[in-house]
């Protein structure tokens, strides 16, 4: 063995014992695997949706069953049998305000993940979808009295005063057509949340919504819906875990995100699938004057991810914000990164990323940043790190940039390497014992991006993150 | 008899690793002459040439291949310093063996009767614009100095295919430097396989995009034996409706263990219209590597604009200059007289008659070409 493969650092796994319980589904509804019309119109009618959206549902499922995927896209997803998923899995329960109403083995769940904790504690209001359903949903009274409306897509459609709203804006962001898996996110959708945050008002607590998919080899097609209209300011917060099974699971979920002038939103998510989840979810944002939109985001699980958060920063003066990291282990294949289109005059982007790869994982960081005739003097960066942490793992960055106004200007830098043994010698120098020294430089890679998390979700990223060193060289 | 009539090179010049297809910026599809060779022998380059990866990829190859009268291998001896450049034609391969050095100059220019080295050859048949192509393979020997020259400096009414692949061995090094200064499209691919310890490939492209110019390029290393170091750097002026597509790939191979590859990009925006799109692409599958990459895309800045008017230029005059530097450059680095006619004969058509004589006077340089060449 050479000198340099000892000296290589040994970070554990995610510790995933506190993701990986299950609780029965005996008693639970839970439809055929396979896309058929008619699961599509049991789902419908069984949400009592207007016909619009049934209409939206059907044509989506003949634009998924038309579309192919692109041949040379990213990881492959072979493994995902459509005739082997279930779309729709409930648990029979009614939606919950207290979660004393919520059932045991599902309060538990939720429990053990610390959500009605955290509720208590940091959030102005939290959803909590079990399977396909949500299971709790309620938001503080001062909140609600604002005029903020947080509920979820089924409540609101039976709402008459928010009904033509959803029908405003329900997928005209994300159309069905955008890609295979948005149309099967149409035709099968069920659960997410609805945000109406009225014009001027701040919402001074992050809203949360919580996802959790229990059931084996079945799907999760949640839809969230945001509208932060001008001037207003939210924080939105997305936690989604699941347990590990040796059958494949599919998340397939879609975020269409209205940010009006002036107005500002945060999306934080954390996302810890279990490794057999094919994780292939769309999120867009777009984004009014003078607003801003800023995206944190830390994927650690799943088997495979195609994940790229959208901006499109289509009003003058507009900014977009994109902090992330992704972690790839043993038997994951994360195809994550961003795209932002700057259409506005005087818009600016800056993306931060970094990503660790270990165990074989392979991460694939890919962007896009496009600026259109008519953003005049609107600016850019893109910065990517990649750290490898062996030699059987992989990491790839591949960013695109298309600029079509003289005015305007981007940059883009990336790097790749493993710890420099200059650094960790340097720390040595100082007292600290090698692994120290190595923790430290791995806690430091990943500190930009949990310093901009809330604290509970910090520590969350952290426990994740798992940097053990131990002193394990070799 | 040959029959002439036209093919479709369909999504050429791709890189390893690709973008979303939307963007349209995975590679450019190509209508070329197609003539029917029947019956002619093909003298072919030897067996080992067919497994070097061409920068514009295995289509392209067997479509040059089709079209060429005969390909021209060229071997350097081992320890040999070659001093005369060796000129490519459509179909070359060069064979430079262990310590050997040369040079190799490809070089495309406006009318064909100007040229008298480099030639790349004009397709007969061409729908419009015309066509012309260069596939030149080049294998460097352990030790081995390789220096390659790339001029496009062609008018508006030509279509120029360029592809170019090299394979090094242990401790070779490689320097290629291309000037893509005109065409109505160009489309050029370069791979490099650094297979050898310590082998080291430099390039430096240097482009200009004008009217409704068209560039599309595609650049690959794999680096494949330890220690190799790769160092790509790109700039270009774009102008007018120009459209560009740049791909860059450093491909860390697994084994490459010690190697480092960085690849720097800079991109001059003069116009609205103008469609920049750069890939900057690392694929790292070895820990104890370095891979950097970097990108700027803008105008002049406001400092330079500043310094410069100061001085007395209006904002015409300073960007003129960044596009005179180019021509400054390929000039210099033009190895024989015929080949500097061909840069300067493209300047006079850019910058004006004028300036294309000051630059000779301003370079101390003789602009025409003399009967040696």
């Amino acid at each position: 063995m050479s000198e340099r493969t000892q000296n290589r650092t040994h970070v554990d796994d995610v510790d995933r014992s506190l993701y990986d319980f299950t609780y029965s589904e005996e008693g639970y509804e839970r439809y055929d695997d396979g896309l058929t019309p008619d699961i599509v119109r049991a789902i419908s009618q069984k949400k009592d949706e207007p016909e619009w959206m049934l209409n939206m549902r059907l044509a989506a499922l003949d634009t998924y069953h038309a579309k192919e995927m692109a041949p040379n896209w990213g990881p492959s997803i072979a493994g995902l049998d459509m005739d082997h998923i279930s779309t729709y899995v409930s648990p029979r329960t009614k939606q919950a305000k207290n979660w004393d109403d919520v059932p045991d083995d599902i309060k538990n769940t939720f429990e053990r993940l610390g959500i009605p904790e955290a509720e208590r504690e940091s959030l102005a209001g939290v959803g909590a979808q079990y399977d396909s359903e949500i299971v709790y949903h309620n938001m503080r009274e001062e909140v609600a009295k604002s005029g903020v409306i947080y509920t979820t897509i089924e409540d609101a459609l039976h709402d008459p005063q928010w009904e033509p709203v959803v029908h405003e804006y329900f997928g005209t962001l994300i159309p069905p057509a955008d890609h295979k898996f948005a149309a099967l996110h149409y035709a099968v959708w069920s659960g997410g949340s609805f945000v109406y945050v009225p014009e001027g008002v701040t919402v001074e607590y992050p809203l949360q919504s919580y996802f959790r998919l229990n059931a084996e080899g079945a799907g999760q097609f949640e839809h969230t819906l945001i509208i932060v209209e001008k001037g207003a300011d939210l924080h939105f917060i997305e936690g989604c875990s699941a347990p590990k099974y040796y059958e494949a699971n599919l998340h397939a979920g879609a975020v269409e995100l209205f940010v009006k002038d002036g107005a500002r939103l945060r999306y934080s998510t954390i996302e810890n699938w279990s490794k057999n989840m094919y994780n292939l979810n769309t999120k867009r944002a777009r984004v009014g004057a003078d607003a801003k939109m800023e995206w944190v985001s830390g994927s650690f699980g799943s088997h495979v991810s195609y994940l790229y958060p959208t901006t499109i920063l289509a009003g003058d003066r507009g900014n977009c914000e994109f902090t992330g990291i992704t972690f790839a282990g043993a038997t994951q294949d994360l195809d994550t990164g961003c795209k932002v289109i700057l259409n506005g005059a005087n818009t600016t982007a800056s993306v931060d990323t970094k990503s660790i790869s270990k165990d074989g994982g392979c991460n694939t960081f890919r962007s896009s940043v496009v600026v259109g005739r008519r953003a005049a003097n609107a600016r850019c960066s893109v910065s990517c790190q990649s750290l490898m942490l062996d030699d059987i793992s992989r990491s790839d960055t591949i960013p695109a940039m298309d600029v079509r106004n003289a005015t305007a200007s981007v940059g883009h830098e990336a790097t790749i390497g493993r710890i420099s043994d200059d650094t960790v010698l340097y720390l040595m120098s100082r007292g600290c014992s090698e692994a120290e020294a190595r923790t430290m430089v791995v806690g430091g890679f990943a500190n930009p991006v949990s310093k901009e998390l809330p604290l509970e979700y910090a520590v969350e990223m952290n426990n994740l993150i798992k940097l053990e060193m131990e002193g394990a060289i070799g | 008899m040959a029959e002439n009539s036209t093919a479709t090179l369909s999504r050429v010049n791709t890189p390893p690793a690709q973008t979303w297809n939307y963007l349209r910026t995975n590679d450019i599809t190509l209508q070329v002459p197609s003539v029917s060779r029947k019956g002619d022998v093909y003298f072919a380059l030897p067996r080992l040439f067919e497994g070097i990866e061409c920068g514009m990829g295995r289509q392209v190859t067997d479509w040059v291949e089709s079209q060429a009268k005969d390909a021209h291998y060229v071997e350097v001896r081992a320890g040999e310093k070659r001093e005369e450049p060796i000129v490519a034609t459509m179909d070359t391969g060069v064979m430079v063996r262990a310590g050997a050095e040369a040079t190799i100059v490809v070089c495309t220019g406006g009318n064909e009767d100007s040229e008298s080295a480099a030639q790349s050859e004009a397709l007969d048949a061409s729908p419009q614009p015309a066509t012309s192509a260069a596939l030149v393979r080049i294998w460097a020997e352990r030790d081995a100095r390789v220096h390659v020259l790339e001029f496009v400096a062609a008018d508006d009414d030509r279509q120029h295919l360029e592809s170019v692949g090299i394979v090094a061995g242990d401790r070779a090094r490689v320097d290629v430097r291309q000037f893509f200064l005109g065409a109505r499209t160009t489309a050029a691919g370069l791979a490099c396989s650094l297979d050898g310890a310590n082998a080291r490939f430099d390039l430096s492209c240097r482009y200009l995009g004008a009217g409704e110019e068209r560039l599309d390029i595609n650049h690959v290393v794999r680096m494949r034996g330890k220690n190799g170091r790769a160092n790509v750097s790109e700039s270009g002026v774009l102008d007018g409706h120009a459209r560009k597509a740049l791909r860059a790939t450093i491909d860390l191979v697994h084994g490459s263990s010690g190697s480092e590859g960085t690849e720097l990009e800079n991109v001059l925006v003069l116009s609205d219209d103008v469609t920049n799109k750069t890939m900057p692409v690392i694929l790292c599958d070895e820990d104890d590597v370095a891979g950097n990459h970097g990108a700027t895309i803008g105008s002049v800045g406001p400092e330079q604009i500043g310094y410069l008017a100061n001085r007395g230029l209006a904002l015409e005059e300073i960007e003129a200059l960044y596009v005179r530097a180019l021509f400054d450059e390929a000039v210099l680095a033009a190895p024989t007289s015929a080949i500097r006619a061909t840069v300067l004969a493209r300047a006079t058509t850019v910058l004006g008659e004028e300036v294309a004589r000051d630059l000779v006077e301003g370079l101390g340089l003789d602009g025409t070409a003399t009967e040696e060449d």
